[in-house]
């Protein structure tokens, strides 16, 4: 665990001079936000698994068994990555960087943290996950539905795709993968063509069909990709999810994380 | 199947590698093709019902009319669509054929379907060009409120029909409709399963639509261009009452209770819209009410689950789409030369084409549902079925049909008879593509009446 965490403490402090590196002050506040957080995160885990070496006597990862320590260390992890009730900072943080910083934040750093909770997701509490993911599908629809910024906007969906993942993790983590390398897939679709286009609010989008039609059609079909309509690809992860959520006897699971998807669709429609 | 799936996905590289003054004849003639070659479906040769199968896809006597509407549609959508998109670049117009083409596509795979988890995929399928034709290419500033509305309301319908149909993959094995007729009945007892028919029945009700859940329909077509009205209209609705057939066999025996409520619905919304387009100035929210009204009398023939209620749907679907079909192009014939939907501002119109009043007053006599042909022989076999269900339906169906013959009539007296106003004299006179659309509409319906046995599918 200790590598670990040494492991995460130098992500963090690499990426906070690539944050800082615009000389605005709304980039230098989202690195403070994100500084902060993660080491939060950090910290919590460095205790939980500490208390869990106290207790069981345990270093190894993925035999983290005292429930206060899985408890700990998942609600760090969700911290670390933005999952509801968490995921407060990530809007934020996301609309102070730039577009290229942005889309690593939404997608290298995303890997490292899940690598961990991969590891340890034998033994997590159930109840906690759930409640985990369907809050932050149900989060990342609503408050998706009113922002402007793009940047926010993909924040929203990333909080989101994020409860997706995290849901079906106790019963096929592989399947989380899956959901978790066809989102990074998608979202650096979505980040490098608004990039391009230079543009981050709606508005400028709309302005876009004119100069590149190409690309528009291609962020049109990115857009419906994310928001897992069928037949585009971003459907798989969702179909297949709710086939295992269905296979385990969670109906009403699923109803509520299709219609948080509806949500999330209308705000990517816009 | 393949025969027609590879051909009508080659249209796609036929319209982009064509040069431009040939786009679209090359489209329609191939498509044309493609069409005549779909009638040869129509031969029921096997025994078990199914036939022409391969390892997804399959046809049987309830998919194969809808299938050959599907395909005999693609050549009428296309010349539909010539006048109004030429003032386009050239590539928008290879697009929009493009678009047209991948709704074939998927609907054709949809009705092919055997395993009803395509089906499902297919059916979500369609409705991303029909959102691209609506928003894209529609007239007026409310289409994409229109095409909101459309997308929210069938994919909000159609989740739960997600989830149901995976717990029932996950009890029965199989999602196949070859095996899951011989299944035995499932005993469906307690609130999580009602719930669970809800779920099933819910996405295809919206699509139909019912009365309740019909908001989408007119906004939608009101907004579309025309080719995205008549594929609306004609086959999208019919996805609706196909799939609503599938699924009815798994559902049995909970129906007979609970469909109660949208039988009631689906009776109401006959006489309701029917209503609604007596008092209409738009004429093509006329017509599209029109479908609803029509619809509702399709989904309490299905809702019943009698041998007749069934071929009665069949039938009025096939009849009413190519009907519907025709009136959507009547209504653009209309709105391409006075650029307006108003009924006052297009009437008498009789005296100045008067080839063309000959279509309306087909098309219009079609709708009321006049015998001998084929609408009046679905509307007699649901109105019957639905009187041996219960004798009071005869209340709601027969207002029902005295309503459709009063708009029905309205709408051609409004249109053709009356004093002609002064600003129509000089509009253009019909194109001869106009006459052959409308011929290859409604020539069918009549050619129906002389076999009908092409349409009844399953139960004869």
């Amino acid at each position: 665990w200790f590598l670990a965490w040494m492991g995460l403490e130098i992500n963090t402090m690499a990426i906070i001079p690539l944050m800082a590196q615009q000389h605005h002050p709304r980039a230098t506040e989202a690195t403070t936000k994100y500084f902060l957080t993660q080491a939060t995160a950090a910290a919590m885990i460095l205790f939980a698994s500490t208390m869990n070496a106290w207790t069981m006597g345990d270093w190894n990862i993925n035999q983290i068994s005292h429930p206060l320590a899985t408890t700990t260390v998942t609600l760090a992890l969700a911290l670390k990555i933005g999952l509801a009730p968490m995921h407060f900072w990530l809007p934020e943080v996301l609309q102070g960087l730039n577009l290229t910083t942005g889309l690593v934040l939404s997608t290298w750093q995303k890997l490292a943290p899940f690598a961990l909770i991969l590891q340890i997701s034998q033994n997590t509490n159930p109840a906690l996950l759930t409640t985990l993911g369907v809050t932050s599908a149900l989060v990342g629809g609503w408050g998706g539905l009113n922002q402007t910024q793009l940047r926010k906007l993909l924040a929203y969906s990333s909080i989101a795709h994020l409860g997706w993942m995290i849901i079906i993790l106790q019963f096929m983590p592989a399947l989380t993968l899956l959901n978790l390398t066809i989102y990074i897939t998608m979202t650096s679709t979505m980040f490098l063509s608004l990039k391009i286009m230079a543009s981050t609010k709606i508005n400028s989008l709309a302005l876009a069909w004119p100069k590149t039609p190409t690309l528009t059609t291609l962020i049109m079909l990115s857009l419906l990709s994310l928001g897992g309509l069928p037949p585009l690809t971003g459907f798989m992860p969702k179909w297949l999810i709710l086939q295992e959520l269905a296979k385990q006897d969670l109906p009403i699971t699923a109803t509520i994380m299709a219609m948080s998807a509806l949500l999330s669709l209308f705000f990517y429609l816009r | 199947m393949l025969k027609i799936l590879i051909p009508t996905l080659m249209l796609i590289p036929t319209t982009w590698l064509t040069p431009k003054s040939w786009v679209w004849t090359t489209t329609t003639a191939q498509s044309l093709a493609i069409a005549l070659l779909s009638l040869t479906w129509l031969k029921w040769t096997s025994e078990t019902g199914w036939s022409t199968s391969g390892p997804y896809m399959a046809t049987d006597p309830l998919s194969t009319p809808l299938l050959v509407l599907t395909c005999w549609l693609l050549p009428l959508m296309i010349l539909a669509s010539q006048n109004h998109i030429s003032p386009e670049p050239i590539n928008r117009q290879r697009s929009y054929i493009t678009l047209l083409i991948l709704l074939q596509t998927f609907l054709i795979m949809a009705f092919g379907a055997t395993e009803i988890i395509m089906f499902y995929i297919m059916f979500e399928a369609t409705l991303i060009p029909t959102l691209i034709i609506i928003t894209r290419w529609g007239n007026q500033t409310e289409r994409l409120n229109a095409g909101t509305y459309f997308l929210f309301y069938t994919l909000a319908g159609s989740l739960p029909l997600l989830v149901a149909l995976l717990m029932t993959q996950k009890d029965m094995g199989t999602l196949s409709m070859l095996i899951i007729q011989h299944t035995k009945p499932t005993n469906l007892l307690s609130w999580g399963d009602k719930i669970w028919w809800v779920g099933c029945l819910l996405a295809f009700l919206v699509k139909m639509p019912l009365y309740g859940v019909h908001l989408w329909l007119p906004k939608a077509h009101v907004e579309a261009p025309i080719a995205g009205s008549m594929v609306l209209a004609a086959v999208l609705l019919k996805l609706g009452g196909y799939g609503m057939m599938r699924i009815t066999i798994m559902l049995d025996p909970l129906t007979k209770e609970l469909a109660y409520p949208f039988i009631i619905l689906a009776l109401w919304g006959i006489i309701m819209t029917g209503s609604i387009c007596l008092r209409q100035t738009d004429l093509k929210s006329l017509i599209a009410y029109s479908s609803v009204s029509h619809m509702g009398l399709v989904a309490g023939g299905i809702l019943i689950q009698t041998p007749w209620g069934f071929t009665g749907a069949i039938i009025l679907m096939i009849a009413h789409g190519l009907v519907s079909s025709a009136l959507f192009c009547l209504a653009n014939t209309n709105y391409e030369r006075t650029h307006s939907r108003t009924l006052l501002l297009t009437r008498g119109l009789q005296m100045i084409l008067p080839l063309m009043a000959t279509w309306w007053f087909i098309a219009n006599l079609a709708n009321l549902a006049l015998p001998p042909l084929p609408n009046l022989m679905g509307e007699l076999a649901i109105i019957t079925s639905l009187f041996s269900w219960s004798p009071w339906t005869i209340v709601s169906t027969g207002l029902g049909t005295l309503i459709t013959a009063g708009y029905s009539l309205y709408m051609f007296l409004m249109t053709q008879r009356g004093p002609t106003p002064l600003h129509t004299i000089s509009l253009h006179p019909s194109h001869t593509r106009e006459h052959l659309l409308m011929a290859m509409h409604l020539i069918p319906v009549l050619l129906l009446v002389l076999k009908p046995e092409l349409m009844w599918g399953v139960c004869h």
